[in-house]
């Protein structure tokens, strides 16, 4: 995920950049400040890298690979026709993370002495099971399948940039499950039912229909057996159960094997892999290893609520009424982000 | 109908000082025993908890309990309006949505009346534990002002270390480092220029400079101020308002971060 957003926003004049013989390093640069970032904000981050995807994603991804190649003759068409900003637009398009992006972004970070971890499967799964667990506090994530997977907690817009003034969305699952008064099995239906990586959804429920109909029968089985199938068709071969199950029981590393470790960044190490062919400057670099160590040699500031009770919360009035009126909001929100777009 | 008068508002006006850095808005309970303010700032790494005794106003009359949500910042444009010996009068409704500052000049020539729109605030009660703390500093506010403030410059964070022998602050930062140490005095003429330390056991804790200068701002309700700490615990940092109350506040500590 990361690494698609740097690969398409760190860009000068619109080529990446790239080391003298022309590899590509955009993604390390992303990688390298973005960490830096978040250590100086007294986040511990743990990156969780994709692994194969499941199979039954395949659908999905056979999608992308068309618009992919609609976005190549796009471009092609664009190129001959000379015009740069439509160009620019289709190779942004066009960008793919490559094994050896990944390869690099992972040396980086064991440089920097972030943990990183390779998940079997899908990122966002082992995310959930890692804050399951209480290894982490949460995952962040614009894929809002990290809910359906179980998060507990899920932050979005973590690391939009400042400039944006884009506030950190915080999302419980808890709260969510309890003002929409559903179970987990219920919410992961839903999630199918709206339309999910793993398989296609029926025609003509949307968001609003998807809601009612899990209030009403709980289940996908019930609706099936509910609806009026003439109206609303269910996808031909609609493996639901198979999707249920990915999202239930995913290919995970068991979290509790998993040791999370933050250690002193190697200075060198970094210099030597970040400089020279991949001509990062060396004095940028040193001045953010600077700020690693600093964060690290610090003490995090504690918060109250760790040592004092909330005793009573009165809501205020005007708010009560307001959060009833946010509650189809909510839905409408969650509906569109179950999709689980993935890169942009 | 809730009603407040203080013959002197300088001492409302140097509250609403020691409060207006570290909360935006707040709500002020009111009930028969006096005001009552409990609010942590955005943060939540502080709490500021406030109480002025219903006896310590010169005329205080509470038929019911009530609750007023305020924006300090617009209070606080309200009371510059008035002269520190000007005498105030907080007046509300019950269930009113407005609460009224009447300011009345000493020779009672003038008369002023300002309106402010309350506000609904999400309120949060914290429950605050007993504590027999390890050890009670007490000392000169002024100083305790001023070594805050001259250590703020040096680092980010500010370490209090309590022995008997006497209290340290000191910090470390990017041009070096800076060590205040104070011994006990008993100045029995002088009692506010006293350093005394009650100790169970020595404490040393690390804390934001950032806002122990917020608390400083507290200073002029007293002539000194009193530093309770235990390990672990947030330290609570005391100034009495003479004959009214007091305003306290409740700092989580920063911890040192061990390997893992």
């Amino acid at each position: 995920m990361c690494l698609y957003q740097f690969l398409i926003a760190v860009r000068s004049e619109g080529a990446q950049l790239t080391s003298v013989d022309g590899e590509t390093t955009s993604h390390l640069m992303g990688m390298f400040y973005r960490t830096i970032r978040l250590l100086e904000s007294g986040i511990k981050p743990v990156y969780v890298f994709d692994g194969k995807p499941p199979e039954m994603k395949s659908g999905e991804l056979g999608k992308r690979a068309e618009k992919r190649a609609e976005a190549q003759k796009a471009l092609d068409k664009a190129t001959e026709a000379g015009d740069t900003a439509e160009v620019d637009k289709f190779t942004r398009r066009l960008v793919k993370v490559t094994k050896q992006h990944g390869e690099e972004a992972k040396e980086l970070l064991a440089l920097m002495g972030v943990p990183y971890i390779d998940a079997p499967c899908e990122a966002e799964a082992q995310c959930a099971a890692l804050v399951k667990a209480g290894k982490v506090f949460a995952t962040a994530t614009e894929d809002m399948d990290a809910l359906t997977f179980g998060s507990s907690v899920l932050l979005r817009h973590m690391t939009f940039s400042e400039a944006r003034k884009m506030p950190i969305q915080e999302i419980h699952l808890s709260k969510i499950l309890e003002s929409m008064d559903l179970t987990l099995d219920q919410f992961i239906d839903l999630c199918i039912l709206l339309g999910c990586d793993y398989t296609d959804s029926i025609k003509g429920i949307g968001p609003k229909k998807a809601v009612a109909l899990i209030n009403e029968h709980k289940s996908i089985e019930e609706i099936l057996k509910n609806i009026d199938t003439t109206k609303y068709p269910p996808p031909e071969n609609w493996s639901y159960k198979a999707a249920r199950r990915l999202f239930v029981e995913p290919e995970v590393t068991d979290p509790e094997t998993i040791e999370l470790k933050w250690s002193d960044p190697d200075e060198e190490g970094v210099v030597r892999f970040l400089c020279g062919d991949k001509q990062f400057s060396e004095e940028r670099v040193r001045n953010g290893i600077k700020k690693i160590m600093k964060s690290r040699s610090g003490s995090t500031q504690s918060r109250l609520d760790g040592f004092f009770k909330v005793l009573s919360t009165t809501p205020a009035k005007r708010k009560s009424e307001d959060s009833k009126k946010n509650t189809p909001n909510k839905k409408g929100k969650m509906a569109s982000g179950g999709r689980g777009r993935k890169p942009k | 109908m809730f009603e407040a008068r203080l013959v002197n508002c300088a001492v409302f006006k140097k509250v609403l000082e020691a409060i207006k850095e570290l909360l935006n808005e707040a709500s002020f309970d009111c009930s028969e025993s006096g005001i009552q303010l409990q609010a942590m700032d955005v943060s939540h790494v502080s709490l500021v908890s406030l109480m002025l005794k219903s006896d310590g106003f010169d005329k205080y009359r509470c038929d019911r309990n009530i609750t007023m949500g305020m924006n300090l910042a617009s209070m606080s444009k309200i009371f510059k309006c008035a002269n520190p010996d000007d005498t105030v009068t907080i007046k509300a409704q019950d269930d009113a949505d407005t609460v009224t500052f009447m300011f009345e000049s000493k020779k009672q020539e003038k008369i002023s009346d300002y309106g402010m729109k309350l506000m609904n605030l999400d309120q949060e009660h914290l429950g605050i534990p007993e504590t027999n703390f390890s050890c009670v500093i007490r000392m000169p506010s002024g100083e305790f002002a001023r070594i805050c403030r001259d250590l703020s410059q040096f680092g980010e964070s500010l370490v209090i270390s309590c022995t008997k022998e006497g209290v340290r602050f000191s910090t470390n930062g990017d041009i070096g480092s800076a060590n205040i140490k104070l011994a006990q005095t008993n100045n029995f003429e002088k009692e506010d220029e006293s350093v005394t330390i009650e100790l169970q056991e020595p404490v040393t804790l690390t804390f934001a400079c950032q806002y122990l200068n917020h608390f400083t701002k507290a200073t002029p309700l007293s002539g000194q101020v009193q530093l309770s700490m235990s390990d672990n615990v947030p330290l609570l940092v005391e100034y009495v308002i003479k004959e009214l109350g007091h305003i306290r506040y409740y700092l989580a500590p920063k911890i040192e971060e061990d390997e893992n």
